[in-house]
């Protein structure tokens, strides 16, 4: 008797816990980011990335695909490359100092509404024997520069196999894997898979006043961001 | 008989046609044309000749903004190519680009007034 008791309340456990999982997956645009709802802001600066990631070069290629879809989601997006230069000009050198500093002087010396702060978590192809595989991993937010509230918040990561199609079975098509794997590697082009990246994290945004769904997508499930690739 | 035969043989073309049409036709809220491939280009393998091309494909984003839903030049397109002018010896030309990127994006007046006096500043000194 007890053992069924006990087995109808795993049962009912297990039921609530499937259906709130379930749940969690339809959370709207303004569930997710109601600070952005309640601000509104016009406009971004991007701020070049911060690299976390081993390639040193990822910072100058990944913030040549941000200005972009950041616009086309209807954002007045401040040139990247003209802030990123006078910001030197003014002696900031390190992202990290730019990291640290203040958010109103965004406001005070741009007129900014937001910035966008971006951390570049993976940015490398692992060698396997047989393929190879492509990551590129992203994490960022959106401040305003008016409350210093986070707006909005995003990861995104996209990995593509370089291995190649079906060669065919046997040694000689073992061969041709490997040989596919290391031209593909030798050739990736990481910028592509940083746009392809891009999309996805910055879809998550809501559209911004030069969008024709701005104020109307409040109710846009942002639908299963994990998992996909 | 005739004629009606052929209008069902050229209507699916003409369908077709048209349907072909709406795809070609600019989904997209700003025409950048092939920017964003040559700003990629221009940073992997900075040369005289990569800086150019990434000038021209800006001066054709401005130029075909019509070719797009909004039909309005990119956000800080205007500015970008003000300061390749600026960088390049024509302060001229940076500010009146300057200026129309206030013109069509007021979000951005603080940073271009501020830019605009500065280069005003430095020419100043140089006359």
């Amino acid at each position: 008797m007890i053992n069924m008791k006990l087995f109808k309340i795993a049962i009912f456990v297990l039921i609530t816990l499937l259906i709130s999982g379930c749940a969690q997956k339809h959370i709207t645009k303004a569930d997710a980011y109601p600070n952005m709802y309640e601000e509104l802001p016009r406009s971004i600066l991007a701020l070049p990335p911060m690299n976390e990631s081993s390639d040193a070069q990822a910072k100058d290629y990944y913030m040549t695909t941000v200005e972009v879809p950041l616009a086309l989601s209807g954002y007045y997006v401040f040139p990247v490359e003209m802030v990123s230069d006078i910001m030197k000009q003014e002696g900031v050198y390190d992202t990290e100092e730019l990291y640290k500093m203040p958010l109103g002087k965004f406001y005070e010396y741009f007129g900014a509404d937001a910035v966008l702060y971006t951390r570049i978590k993976k940015w490398d192809v692992s060698y396997m024997v047989l393929a190879s595989s492509l990551t590129v991993s992203i994490e960022a937010e959106i401040v305003s520069t008016k409350t210093s509230q986070q707006l909005w918040r995003h990861t995104g990561t996209v990995t593509v196999d370089l291995g190649g199609g079906d060669t065919g079975n046997g040694i000689a098509g073992l061969i041709a894997k490997v040989v596919i794997a290391a031209v593909n590697t030798a050739s990736a082009d990481y910028v592509k898979y940083a746009h392809v990246a891009n999309n996805r994290l910055l879809s998550t945004i809501p559209a911004g006043p030069y969008h024709e769904m701005y104020l109307k997508d409040q109710g846009i499930e942002l639908g299963n961001q994990r998992g996909y690739r | 008989m005739r004629i009606s035969k052929k209008i069902k043989v050229l209507f699916p073309i003409a369908v077709a046609f048209s349907i072909v049409g709406c795809v070609q036709q600019p989904q997209a809220l700003y025409n950048y044309g092939d920017y964003s491939d040559s700003y990629y280009a221009n940073k992997k393998n900075m040369s005289d000749e990569s800086t150019l091309k990434l000038q021209q494909s800006m001066e054709q984003a401005i130029e075909k903004a019509g070719e797009s839903i909004s039909g309005r030049v990119p956000p800080g397109m205007y500015a970008n190519l003000g300061y390749m002018y600026l960088k390049s010896g024509n302060p001229n030309g940076a500010i009146s680009n300057f200026k129309k990127e206030k013109s069509v994006y007021p979000e951005s007046a603080r940073f271009m007034d501020r830019i605009i006096k500065k280069v005003e500043l430095v020419e100043g000194k140089l006359k």
